[in-house]
């Protein structure tokens, strides 16, 4: 098999092809912080693509609680766990060396197997194909915390103080992926999935599928999904239709994913970010994906050590367990959480950004404003400054400007009941 | 001690002699050859049971688990396939028996995997690769799909799966039944069948799927009005029965055609759908020779004992060729050479190191 380079594992691992690479990537920054769980993306998802005979169970985008709230159940434990059989069985002890550290290795070099080079001979990937009951109750879990045994009546002073809650939960919100290296599409033996050139987004030609549900068993996300009564596979497509400027209200410009631009919460951030011949980020500080991701690196790949090189991001809960957060989304979790706690002046401009048009923002632009608050956080003296953060289409125009406070309008007395 | 072992040696290599020259069943399927029994009148195409079937010759094809293309999955269950063949100068026919303990035959839920059986023919001539063909050599697949068959017994939907589901309403795939729902339908919402997947057409005029392939991957659904190939499935007592039937002629490019009197290769693939055996995870046979009888009477005879009544228990038969067929009678001397030599050899060291 040949080698390809994988940068958040900031190492070559085997795929089952070579090195080919999109134009443009899909990609997208979600906020585990502000989620408040309210399921308006997945029901926007469901609206728009599975509503019709045989996609009753399909939730291409649903959100859990973890720990414990999963869909299909226990997809991330039993995935972890065959990874770890796999490991065991190779006497490979998974590390990650963070002093390796560099351009093309940001979160530094793991020495695991991935989920290619676990697979055993017999397999492209290493995976499992979920029973029919575990697509059942999707929100299973829904808001279960960890247990924890408070004072009188179970209540604590401690039990949710930070940094770590000791009773916690929080929302993964999820949707297909678009890896770099598809573990769906390494799986197909009939090469029915691909990933478009133009946008990195993978889909499953539904004409060549045959419904073997070899993706659905490689998937680790498990975001491949097989209808019974067309036979074939189906998958998130990422509104690819919104994604090329399809959508009459675009303007002709691409607009985000509709569980992107529904989100009430203002959690997610989509976008296209352009990809050099090596697969790596072409250099952009001023768009705002590049700019989460690569300069402040406070949103992380779920499941890096799976291998896929997931192009969903996410700003890790600052509440929760850290190993159990190293362990979803790598060794960049310290870091991230540190830079989401006391955000830099830019950061928290650009923060600003999240959910506030449907079309897609290129490049932001920032204009100074003045210092508005001064604070501690953790130890440090930290400012906030009024700046103003404007996004620009695909086309290089205008499309929103905020302030980083929020305009407040206070009502007269006399009308203060009115809407 | 020595001698002993090699006298052991060279008696299972006479024994090995023996069972050849007396038509013991062989653990491979070369050297095998279907004969097509010739029949007057119409064909059992829906009747495993008919007694036309014991006019033709049982020939039990051995078969094994793929294990060249991954995915690959060394345990398949069907170990071996029963195989009758009939014509009437127009149209052929073969039943197919394997022993599989379950019935697979809906894929509705997604775990589910249906139990399906497959024949393949070269399409032109000589022997591709005998696994899905090779590039340049392609081959023409019926694959029946016990799912198929049920459908066409008696239609499966997620109702019947799940008695207790409910949906208020599916938008634009079906009728309006109130004026809140659109009143035009969009097929694109079926995605698969919109985009001209022959898997995903809610009803199939056959259960038998008529395909072409060159190379592992490229197994290609033939257009729809291709599709003239019709079978009959029925899984008994822990044996499914499959009879495939087709014309002998056909004017695509992509179908096999079939004459009496011409020497074709074919090929068998079974699938267990509850051991989750699905594409190349399969139980597949090599190349078989195939023929068809020239006239009534004339095809192989079926001996003593390996009646329709006990299929699954017929010995192999060897061919009884119509005439002098020069393949066969190669094949059969080399089998008679090789371990004379052995033996020869054998004997030689044998009488060597006693000296």
């Amino acid at each position: 098999m040949p080698d390809v380079y994988n940068w958040h594992l900031g190492r070559t691992m085997t795929y089952p092809y070579p090195e080919a690479h999109p134009t443009k990537q899909f990609a997208a920054v979600f906020n585990i912080n502000r989620c408040i769980g309210c399921q308006t993306c997945t029901g926007s998802c469901k609206a728009t693509w599975t509503f019709s005979r045989g996609q009753e169970y399909m939730w291409w985008n649903n959100v859990e609680t973890k720990p414990y709230g999963s869909y299909p159940q226990h997809w991330d434990v039993k995935v972890l766990q065959l990874l770890d059989e796999a490991h065991q069985a190779a006497g490979v002890q998974p590390q990650w060396d963070h002093s390796q550290a560099s351009e093309q290795a940001p979160y530094g070099v793991y020495n695991g197997l991935t989920l290619t080079e676990a697979s055993g001979p017999n397999e492209q990937v290493l995976g499992y194909l979920p029973a029919e009951s575990e697509w059942r109750s999707p929100n299973f879990y829904e808001d279960t915390s960890t247990g924890y045994k408070g004072g009188a009546y179970g209540l604590s002073p401690d039990g949710a103080s930070l940094p770590e809650h000791q009773a916690w939960f929080f929302y993964l919100m999820r949707i297909c992926n678009h890896c770099t290296y598809p573990a769906c599409l390494a799986a197909c033996p009939r090469k029915a999935i691909y990933k478009r050139e133009e946008d990195g987004i993978v889909l499953i030609d539904q004409e060549r599928c045959r419904g073997y549900r070899k993706c659905v068993q490689a998937c680790p996300y498990k975001k491949s999904m097989y209808r019974g009564t067309t036979q074939v596979s189906e998958k998130c497509v990422g509104c690819y239709p919104r994604v090329e400027g399809a959508d009459p209200l675009s303007d002709g410009v691409p607009m985000e994913t509709r569980c992107m631009a529904v989100c009430p919460g203002k959690i997610r951030l989509n976008g296209l970010v352009d990809v050099a011949e090596d697969g790596s980020w072409v250099e952009n500080p001023k768009h705002p994906l590049y700019f989460l991701v690569r300069m402040e690196q406070i949103a992380l790949p779920l499941y890096p050590q799976f291998g896929t090189e997931p192009n969903i991001y996410y700003i890790p809960p600052r509440w929760a367990p850290r190993p159990y957060l190293r362990q979803m989304f790598g060794p960049g979790v310290d870091h991230a959480i540190e830079r989401y706690t006391a955000p830099s002046r830019e950061l928290l401009a650009v923060l600003q950004l999240f959910r506030t048009t449907q079309k897609m923002i290129f490049r932001y632009e920032i204009e100074e404003g003045p210092l508005v608050r001064e604070a501690e956080i953790n130890g440090k003296p930290w400012q906030m400054y009024n700046d103003t953060v404007i996004g620009f289409d695909a086309k290089d125009r205008e499309i929103v400007r905020l302030s980083v406070v929020e305009p407040l309008h206070e009502r007269p007395m006399e009308r203060l009941n009115s809407i | 001690m020595f001698t002993r072992s090699r006298l052991i040696i060279v008696a299972v290599c006479l024994l090995a002699l023996g069972a050849v020259l007396a038509n013991a069943p062989l653990v491979s399927s070369q050297g095998l050859t279907i004969t097509a029994a010739a029949i007057e009148g119409d064909l059992p195409i829906d009747a495993p049971d008919s007694a036309l079937w014991q006019q033709a010759t049982a020939v039990e094809v051995p078969m094994s688990a793929q294990m060249i293309a991954r995915p690959i999955m060394p345990e398949t269950n069907a170990k071996a396939i029963t195989v009758r063949a009939l014509h009437n100068n127009a149209e052929i026919a073969f039943l197919l028996e394997w022993q599989d303990a379950t019935r697979n035959d809906t894929t509705l839920r997604v775990d589910d995997f249906r139990d399906s059986v497959a024949i393949q023919f070269p399409v032109g001539e000589g022997q591709p690769f005998y696994c899905m063909g090779q590039q340049g050599g392609d081959v023409n697949i019926w694959h029946w799909k016990a799912d198929w068959q049920a459908s066409l017994i008696a239609q499966q939907n997620l109702q019947t799966t799940y008695p207790n589901l409910a949906v208020d309403q599916y938008p634009f795939t079906e009728p309006a039944e109130n004026i809140y729902l659109a009143a035009y339908a969009d097929r694109n919402y079926l995605t698969a069948e919109a985009a001209g997947n022959y898997l995903a057409l809610p009803t199939h005029g056959s259960p038998v799927e008529d395909l072409v392939a060159g190379g592992f991957g490229t197994l290609t659904t033939q257009p729809l009005a291709g599709q003239n190939v019709r079978g009959f499935g029925e899984w008994r007592d822990g044996v499914w029965r499959v009879i495939f039937s087709r014309e002998l002629t056909s004017t695509e490019a992509e179908d096999v055609m079939l004459a009496p009197e011409k020497l074709y290769a074919v090929a068998f693939a079974a699938w267990d759908g509850a051991n989750q055996e699905r594409n190349g995870s399969k139980s597949t046979s090599q190349w078989v020779s195939f023929q068809l009888a020239s006239a009534p009477g004339t095809g192989a005879a079926a001996p003593a004992g390996a009646a329709a009544q006990a299929p699954l228990t017929a010995s192999v038969a060897a061919t009884q060729p119509t005439g002098f067929n020069p393949l066969f009678w190669g094949f059969i001397a080399l089998l008679i050479l090789i371990p004379l030599g052995v033996g020869v050899v054998m004997l030689y060291f044998y009488l060597g190191n006693k000296a």
